[in-house]
């Protein structure tokens, strides 16, 4: 009994630890670069031989991948979502769900080799560019990997809304457009923002296929919003420059610092994401 | 027509053309990865040792090393995931604490995988000074496989209706041997599937374990836990980062293929595995 006991609490502790020790890892192995460079971190210039760790190139980045990702993502997505739910025989829903898993589960890498072998040649020949590696070929890829996250979300947040609302619409004779648009997604608004977040989130800390399409610059395209040029996130340097940097170093100091930042926000919109589903719950009770 | 009914052919319209555009998509991936790794697939690269830097030769280590990896993990993963489980399920009784337990797993889950491959760097590698190997390799997964199994088995756990425990009480069973001889069986299945699902996850994983636990060529078998070993993901990276090369990016393919066999032998496994969870949750 207190053997069992012991056996209960210690496991809960031991992964209460685990998390709690990556955050504090992570803490102290970026006070270096903080303690060596204060406000200089959210600068332009990236360049360890001068002791210059600018992170603002990276950050712009990794946002600009993300955006475009989820512009070209979640428009699709929902219509698509739309389609299964509301237009679909609900006989072929549960395959095309088995479907969706199947393609959200097709590792990163393995996205990256198809991106490197197509994607970055298709950008490369399109637009006439040396290189195809580009801001938008990763966003492109990014797209392409969250699909399956986010039509597979809003379909179960339409799914949800119970029968009756339609049918009352129905009986009202909209048309499904009208059903859709003023009452179904009003009312799964919430679990749609939760599915559009949780995509923002696996964007952010994608890291293999974004690395081998992006390019690896460290700086910000000139104008800021040509996307045909090479650019970096902050998960294609860590790829990249952590191995090569020197336990210990401000440089990787400076990388642990950004990898702090990712973990911040991603930690951040998982926990938001939670608050989002829990809502739409009371809601529908 | 009607304004009305324009804007609703238009919406079905574009509805369709989004879901088409998705099965193009699918369609797409799955055909270049199959069709590209047929081209290099035979016994011969499945059965022999990689050579040449992976550019010929076959994959035999990478996939005894990708499976010794998620093995080892699941080993290391499962005691402290069911624990967890049944503490969050069992033992929690101050609405704080299970909402600090569950800020907590998420949090886990949240953290991007390349920061997994970081703090096993730091910690293990350079403060512990394990080196780089297959175990480090294995606890980073462990860790990262945690969340998705505390979450299926708390579930599970959760799901069983009250008078089950009720019943094991009133014949005099202790906690324990409610947990051991009713909770458990009744959940080993949601268990399991929370394994399969998360190791379908942890094969393909490549940025956890890059810097901590494979190393490119040269390696068979690791002789000891704290010997590194290679793995299909970090072989894939490294043969996509010569796609000039054209047997490099050929060979690329083919393990992608076995990579992604790999991943759908799991995931499969988990969907007949949840499906008979169901069945036995409506018994």
């Amino acid at each position: 009994m207190r053997i069992s006991r012991l056996y209960i609490a210690g496991s809960a502790i031991v992964s209460a630890i685990i998390v709690l020790l990556i955050f504090v890892t992570l803490i102290v192995n970026s006070s270096a670069a903080v303690a060596a460079n204060g406000f200089h971190l959210f600068t332009y210039e990236w360049n360890p031989a001068k002791d210059q760790f600018g992170v603002l190139p990276m950050i712009f980045g990794s946002g600009a991948v993300t955006i475009i990702a989820l512009c070209l993502a979640v428009p699709i997505g929902l219509m698509a979502a739309i389609f299964t739910s509301e237009i679909l025989n609900p006989m072929w829903r549960a395959p095309v769900k088995s479907v969706l898993e199947i393609l959200a589960g097709i590792p990163s890498i393995i996205y990256g080799l198809i991106g490197i072998a197509f994607f970055s040649v298709w950008v490369g020949d399109l637009f006439d560019l040396q290189s195809g590696r580009t801001i938008l070929t990763a966003g492109l890829l990014l797209a392409i990997m969250i699909l399956p996250t986010i039509i597979t979300l809003c379909d179960d947040a339409l799914h949800n809304v119970p029968q009756k609302y339609r049918e009352t619409a129905a009986g009202l004779a909209l048309y499904k457009y009208e059903i859709v648009k003023d009452v179904l997604l009003p009312i799964a608004k919430a679990d749609i923002n939760g599915a559009v977040l949780l995509a923002l989130g696996r964007a952010l800390g994608e890291t293999m296929a974004v690395m081998l399409v992006i390019g690896s610059i460290d700086r910000v395209p000139e104008p800021f919003y040509n996307a045909l040029s090479a650019g970096q996130t902050i998960t294609s340097k860590l790829g990249r420059e952590v191995a090569e940097s020197a336990f210990g170093s401000v440089h990787f100091s400076a990388l642990i610092f950004m990898s702090l930042l990712l973990v911040a926000i991603t930690v951040s919109l998982t926990s938001l994401t939670q608050f989002y589903f829990k809502q739409e719950q009371r809601l529908v009770e | 027509m009607s304004n009305r009914s324009i804007a609703n052919t238009a919406f079905v319209f574009l509805s369709r053309l989004a879901t088409g555009i998705c099965g193009f998509i699918l369609v797409f991936l799955i055909g270049v990865i199959v069709w590209n790794g047929m081209n290099s697939m035979n016994i011969q690269f499945l059965l022999s040792e990689a050579s040449n830097f992976g550019a010929s030769g076959g994959i035999l280590y990478q996939i005894v090393g990708s499976l010794l990896l998620v093995v080892m993990a699941s080993v290391l993963v499962m005691p402290v995931a069911i624990g967890t489980a049944l503490f969050k399920s069992e033992y929690i009784t101050s609405p704080a604490l299970f909402r600090l337990s569950s800020i907590l797993i998420y949090s886990l889950n949240g953290i991007p995988s390349v920061t997994f491959g970081i703090f096993g760097l730091i910690f293990f590698v350079n403060i512990l000074g394990t080196g780089i190997s297959w175990f480090v390799g294995s606890i980073i997964l462990a860790m990262m496989m945690l969340p998705t199994i505390v979450l299926t088995t708390y579930q599970s756990v959760n799901s069983i209706p009250s008078s089950y425990r009720e019943n094991a009480y009133a014949l005099g069973l202790n906690k324990w041997q409610v947990i051991v001889k009713v909770l458990l069986p009744q959940s080993f299945h949601g268990a399991v599937t929370g394994l399969l699902i998360a190791l379908a996850r942890a094969i393909g994983e490549t940025a956890p374990i890059m810097f901590i636990a494979t190393a490119f060529s040269g390696i068979t078998v690791p002789g000891s836990l704290f010997d590194p070993v290679v793995s299909l993901p970090t072989h894939i990276l490294a043969l996509a980062q010569q796609a000039t090369n054209e047997a490099a990016l050929q060979n690329a393919w083919g393990s992608s293929l076995v990579l992604l066999s790999l991943v759908l032998v799991f995931s499969v496994s988990a969907l007949l595995s949840r499906l008979r969870l169901k069945e036995i949750s409506q018994r």
